[in-house]
């Protein structure tokens, strides 16, 4: 039963399933960063999906329908920021809402676009890695995918440059530790936490493209399934590292795949035990990591100019 | 007035209040003029949605009562919903998801009107709540008789995003169906998630491992993650290069196939509701469980141009049987023994 084809179909699996986490995470992280607990994460990735399956099925571009997700995923960002941190409402009872009503909207328009016909996108086209897509196993499960995977765990790098080395990630830091301090520095708290909060869309929503377009291949009313909620508990397991959303979500995507391979190799446990695999995974890592996690003193709090 | 008297016309005034409550009791299940159905998706899913609105529908026409339809709900809390539909006028609201098993009975005590649910037997209320634990378990083993006569790799897949006693019973009878033919040909079974029924991506990646394990025909129970593994059949080979063939279960996925739908376990829900209303009527409602099959092709397996004749024939010559009484299709709901089974097949 364990063939190399089903060995490497499983990691292949894993690898799908961990990049919509990857991406949320990354996002996730950037908003608490600089201070802005994004709870509607969920609400931006099925934008996103709705919006990047519609233009990939309309355009027969996978890169048109990552761009549409993007933007789909800013807009409602967008509104996300405008509230929270333009007018300073609760973050949480807004994430929520922009969450249910986005649900809700995509549902609907999947009523009246796609319910009639359930089109299918085809198989994304994958990038082989020279040489490195030979190796027995690993090569074709790792090292064949479409290429928006390889910019993706390329973003997290980029990320944690950004967060290192720029004076922007220092920026971003400060907006979510000493917001006041920051104000006091010159540099505006509002314009750091909106372009923050917009990024975290742009992830999302590339995030929720991706899960529509090449994870599934078909947008279905709540496709994302939660991908955004996990994305968040990532992100703060993660205690501002990018390669902790990696390892992170490579982790979830892996213990999804043993599920499989525990459930077609006739391993007789019940499924609810096997399932449990990889939140229980995500908890021993918070058992392990996350309580030295310190999350930045100003999360969740609207930043007031002048306020004690 | 004597105290006689008094009695006398007190015993009647009770007679009359008793024949009047008696005469309302009568009145109040006579009366059916509406009845709802609450859906987690749209019904437009080709599957346990729209069968059950459509179902709900073709009722109210047999019975002639309204029918309201409140879809797409998700999976969440729909005590709002409940409350609001009873308010509007329910007779009857159908609860039409497992998901849906605590809300609605607890609506119905709160508002008194009957419930209809799912996958909860235990939970039958006279004159107020009923279940409806379908199972199309006979129509299932017709699956794995036709699954076991056309694979080519010996190996058949389960893949299922939950394991409702509904789909734990119609997984088990596809694994006996299988066995009946060929206990050489293999049933790999596959849970996406304890709840996935929306989880299309992961329909998608455990089919596609499925396949890889070796499976050239995929048996798929779920609702939005079954197009995933549709994608996922429609996309990848089978090990042996060839086509990889999924069969349905509940609705006909026939006008959005390509080329891959080998069958489906096609339900029609319609005389359960219809049953539904008749008891309301009647004022048993709630006290007994409803039940479809293959006798009154309530459950029947849909012929598509995937299936040789010589094979669909052999197919319904097993159908006769089963109907007869000459095999008998157990339903098997509890998923530890549907386990047991494919490790049994497997070996």
């Amino acid at each position: 039963m364990l063939t190399e084809a089903f060995l490497a179909a499983l990691l292949y699996g894993a690898v799908t399933a961990a990049v919509p986490l990857l991406l949320a995470g990354l996002g996730e992280q950037m908003s608490e960063k600089a201070g802005v607990l994004n709870i509607g994460i969920e609400g931006m990735m099925i934008a996103g999906a709705f919006a990047g399956f519609f233009v990939a099925y309309h355009s027969g571009s996978l890169w048109a329908g990552f761009g549409g997700g993007i933007l789909a995923g800013m807009a409602v960002a967008l509104v996300m920021a405008l509230l929270c941190v333009g007018l300073g409402l609760n973050q949480i009872v807004i994430g929520i809402g922009l969450t249910l009503g986005f649900e809700g909207l995509t549902a609907l328009m999947h009523h009246f676009l796609f319910s009639r016909t359930y089109p299918r996108l085809p198989a994304a086209e994958a990038l082989a890695i020279p040489l490195l897509d030979r190796i027995p196993v690993l090569g074709g499960a790792l090292f064949n995918h479409p290429p928006v995977v390889y910019l993706a765990v390329l973003a997290v790098p980029g990320m944690a440059f950004l967060y290192r080395r720029t004076q922007l990630g220092l920026n971003l830091q400060a907006a979510g530790d000493r917001p006041a301090a920051l104000d006091v520095a010159g540099v505006d708290v509002t314009a750091t936490r909106f372009a923050a909060v917009l990024t975290t869309g742009a992830f999302a929503g590339l995030g929720g493209a991706y899960l529509a377009c090449v994870g599934a291949g078909i947008f279905v009313p709540f496709v994302t399934n939660g991908a955004g909620f996990m994305g968040i508990v990532l992100a703060m397991l993660a205690r501002g590292r990018p390669v902790w959303v990696l390892a992170g979500a490579m982790l979830f995507g892996i213990c999804l795949a043993l599920t499989t391979a525990a459930q077609v190799a006739g391993v007789n446990l019940p499924t609810d035990v096997i399932q449990m695999l990889p939140f229980l995974a995500v908890m021993v890592m918070l058992v392990l990591f996350g309580r030295r996690a310190s999350l930045p003193a100003a999360l969740g709090i609207p930043y007031e100019r002048g306020a004690r | 007035m004597t105290r006689r008297h008094a009695t006398g016309i007190a015993a009647a005034i009770a007679g009359a209040m008793l024949a009047g409550t008696m005469l309302a009791g009568a009145g109040l299940a006579a009366e059916v003029k509406a009845i709802a159905i609450l859906t987690p998706e749209e019904g437009t899913d080709y599957g346990w949605n729209q069968q059950g609105i459509e179902a709900a529908r073709k009722a109210g026409e047999i019975t002639g009562v309204e029918v309201m339809v409140a879809q797409g709900l998700g999976y969440g809390d729909v005590r709002p919903t409940l409350r609001e539909l009873a308010e509007e006028g329910a007779d009857l609201m159908i609860a039409h998801a497992s998901g849906y098993n605590t809300a609605a009975p607890e609506i119905a005590r709160e508002t008194k009107v009957p419930v209809a649910i799912v996958d909860t037997p235990e939970a039958l209320t006279p004159g107020l709540i009923a279940d409806y634990t379908l199972s199309g378990h006979e129509g299932a083993y017709l699956a794995g008789v036709m699954a076991a006569k056309m694979t080519r790799t010996g190996k058949v897949g389960i893949v299922v995003s939950g394991e409702p006693p509904s789909w734990n019973s119609q997984s088990a009878a596809f694994a006996l169906g299988v066995r009946s033919v060929n206990d050489k040909v293999e049933v790999i079974y596959a849970v996406i998630g304890p709840a996935a029924y929306s989880d299309a991506a992961g329909g998608k990646r455990v089919t596609e491992s499925v396949i890889a394990a070796g499976a050239d025909i995929i048996f798929g129970q779920g609702n939005g993650s079954s197009f995933g593994m549709l994608q996922a059949v429609e996309t990848r080979k089978a090990v042996d290069g060839g086509k990889v063939l999924f069969i349905d279960v509940i609705g006909d996925k026939t006008p959005i196939d390509k080329g891959h739908l080998l069958t489906s376990v096609v339900w029609d829900i319609t005389p359960v509701y219809v049953a539904m209303i008749e008891d309301l009527r009647a004022d048993r409602f709630g006290t007994r469980s409803y039940a479809i099959g293959l006798k009154d092709d309530s459950v029947r397996l849909l012929k598509t141009p995937q299936v040789p004749d010589d094979v669909w024939a052999e197919v319904m010559a097993v159908r006769e049987k089963i109907v007869s009484g000459e095999i008998e299709v157990p339903a098997i709901f509890d998923a530890t023994e549907v386990r047991k089974l494919m490790t049994r097949v497997e070996g």
